[in-house]
């Protein structure tokens, strides 16, 4: 009986053995198992045929595919979001500096002031010629040590070399009236910085009285000491503190430094000329706005109108792509100072020389040779203003 | 029948009678009754009856650029451009004199910036003091009439010299912008063709001091500057005479008119021509148009 009852067991398939109803286990429907033959992503025989070519290419070039579509993607990123905007403003930079047209600046009557000389022509006897050199200072302001200091490092000779000061040698510092007697005792050529241009005119209205006459209940030997006058141009305090500090004879030697100084031809630089900020290009020297020469860091392309600000393009940067459009004999190489923020800044047709020695940087002669050779030279100096 | 007739011509006389009588049109009686035997003109033509009651400056009802207390119309062009350069030199020559400071703004600035000239559209000169200046002037100086042998117009009476006269404004002593009615400080009146300088004195900035900022200057009219900008003053030329233009003149210009007005040689119908350094008219077009 047990026999037949285990031969009946090992006969009967196990499923039989499954209650009916617990047999469909799955809680999809039956749609979900309802795909035709042909309804795949990608059809099996492309799969295939994708697979064997994809097997064909090494892993190592799909990989380096892969890194190189990567790079690709960044590069285009960048080139929209940044190096192409530069690359256009830089384009339309240089068009905007070949372009000429007929409204710019300078087309006025440059103005004209007493007592400011426009352009001096420097003594052709202090040319670089032979063993003689030119020996030239960006901004002084008042650090007579320093100065002594830079012309003992360059070695200056009264009898051969000629020292040339880019301008604001006054102000600032702590020595002004002797850098003007130093530099009035070795025969120094200097332009009028806007330091020296303040100062000159505050000393003009100090001489001549401003205050109001004595009205006639007035005593008429009222004397207005000018320094103390409150209520006039306040502001002016410490200007006219510096301005009591000169002698006659060296307000004197302040007011013949001309607004340009037109050095002449030197050899192996070409035409020189020396100002305190810089000048417009494609205006003669006599033409250019005085205060603008002594003030200028930026021009605006478009208008070509110069400013103290910093807004536009740099001028020194405008000057040097419009030297090289010249033909060579009609450049001009700029000498300057005033721009203590850009410091030392040589390119081939400008030279900016303050390097910010009263704030503590460096006082900076360029030697010139008789070869046209440039030789920059400087020495530390104390600080003694922010 | 006598009698009836007799007071029918009193009647009809009577009207005659109070119009010959001298008399001012109560209305706008004041500035003009004032300045009897110093004006021509019997009918005040200042816009005093239209203005705000606190106003001390009336521009005459014809135009803005005239004082009607002395003008009756506005002068032809080449006319107003020879009074106009007259009333700058007479008062840049009266202020030397008397020692008061005074300099070139706004729209005479870029007119000197030009060419050393007023332009030739400009129907006004504007210019500025000190605050000391504008003291001394009122407590000296205020309603003097100064006379220059200068021809007056053809046909007017001011054959042998013209007359100017300085009027300094009471409300100088408020220097507050509140005061709004009152902006300009002081005039300086061509007393035959209307015409007059507007003066406006350099204040310190209290508001700003009281802020700690120093520096500060400003006017009535509301324009800020920066005492560096304008002091030391320069000397130049302006139509022929010394003048002081401010300091900063190329930054001022710059900042008040765009860098447009020192660049573009076309403006008002005139053309800025290069070899005559002129603004001259343009063709086909009227002068001041």
């Amino acid at each position: 009986m047990s026999n037949h009852a285990t031969a009946y067991d090992a006969h009967r398939p196990l499923i039989d053995l499954i209650p009916h109803d617990s047999l469909y286990v799955s809680d999809e429907e039956d749609g979900f198992y309802a795909r035709e033959e042909d309804e795949f992503l990608i059809h099996p025989k492309w799969k295939a045929m994708l697979q064997q070519t994809s097997n064909r290419i090494p892993r190592r070039v799909q990989r380096y595919l892969a890194i190189y579509l990567v790079f690709a993607t960044i590069a285009w990123i960048g080139w929209r979001s940044f190096i192409g905007p530069t690359y256009n403003e830089y384009r339309h930079e240089i068009a905007l500096m070949d372009s000429t047209t007929t409204e710019t600046f300078g087309a006025n009557l440059r103005p004209e002031f007493k007592g400011i000389i426009q352009v001096k022509t420097m003594d052709k006897k202090h040319l670089p010629v032979k063993n003689k050199r030119l020996v030239v200072v960006g901004d002084v302001h008042g650090c007579k040590e320093e100065l002594e200091a830079l012309l003992e490092k360059v070695g200056f000779d009264v009898d051969n070399d000629h020292l040339i000061l880019t301008g604001d040698i006054i102000s600032k510092g702590p020595d002004s009236p002797g850098v003007v007697s130093l530099a009035q005792e070795i025969g120094a050529s200097s332009v009028r910085g806007n330091h020296e241009d303040r100062t000159l005119l505050t000393i003009a209205e100090m001489e001549t009285a401003h205050t109001p006459l004595p009205g006639p209940e007035e005593n008429a030997n009222r004397t207005d000491d000018s320094l103390d006058e409150e209520s006039f141009s306040h502001g002016d305090y410490k200007v006219r503190k510096l301005a009591k500090q000169f002698s006659k004879k060296q307000i004197a030697w302040l007011r013949q430094c001309p607004v340009i100084l037109r050095i002449g031809p030197v050899s192996g630089m070409g035409e020189v000329v020396v100002v305190h900020a810089g000048l417009v290009p494609d205006i003669p020297l006599e033409q250019q706005d005085p205060y603008q020469v002594m003030n200028m860091r930026t021009i605006d392309l478009k208008t070509r109108v110069p400013s103290e600000n910093r807004d536009g393009t740099p001028w020194e940067k405008f000057w040097n792509h419009r030297q090289k459009k010249l033909p060579a004999a009609e450049r001009v190489t700029v000498l300057y100072g005033h721009d203590r923020k850009r410091g030392q800044n040589i390119q081939k047709y400008s030279k900016g020389l303050d390097s910010g020695c009263v704030g503590g940087g460096h006082l900076t002669a360029l030697v010139i040779d008789s070869r046209g050779k440039n030789k920059y030279v400087q020495v530390k100096c104390k600080k003694y203003v922010d | 029948m006598h009698i009836p007739l007799l007071y029918f011509n009193i009647f009809l006389a009577l009207p005659r009678l109070t119009i010959s009588r001298p008399t001012w049109p109560e209305a706008n009686a004041g500035d003009i009754r004032s300045l009897q035997g110093l004006t021509r003109l019997t009918r005040d033509r200042s816009g005093k009856r239209g203005d705000p009651v606190d106003k001390y400056f009336h521009e005459s009802t014809f135009h803005s650029h005239y004082d009607g207390r002395f003008a009756e119309s506005v002068l032809p062009d080449t006319e107003r451009r020879d009074a106009l350069s007259s009333l700058l030199r007479t008062y840049l020559s009266t202020m030397s004199t008397i020692g008061a400071e005074t300099w070139i703004m706004h729209g005479s600035l870029l007119g000197w910036w030009w060419n050393r000239k007023i332009m030739p559209w400009d129907s006004d000169v504007d210019v500025q003091v000190s605050e000391t200046s504008i003291q001394f002037l009122a407590s000296y100086y205020n309603m003097t009439v100064h006379h220059f042998n200068i021809p007056g117009p053809p046909g007017s009476e001011e054959q042998a010299g013209r007359n100017y006269l300085l009027e300094v404004n009471p409300h100088w002593k408020d220097g507050s912008t509140e005061d709004y009615l009152n902006v300009i400080d002081a005039r300086w009146i061509d007393m035959s063709t209307g015409l007059f300088i507007d003066i406006t004195a350099l204040r310190r900035n209290k508001h700003a001091e009281s802020n700690g900022l120093d520096g500060h200057m400003m006017c009535k009219d509301k324009h800020v500057y920066m005492a560096k900008d304008i002091f030391p003053l320069r000397d130049s030329v302006f139509e022929g005479s010394p003048v002081k233009v401010p300091y900063s003149y190329a930054q001022l210009l710059e900042e008040e008119y765009g860098k447009e007005a020192l660049t573009a040689t076309e403006f008002e119908g005139h053309v800025f021509v290069q070899q005559s350094m002129e603004w001259t008219p343009k063709k086909g077009k009227k002068a001041g148009s």
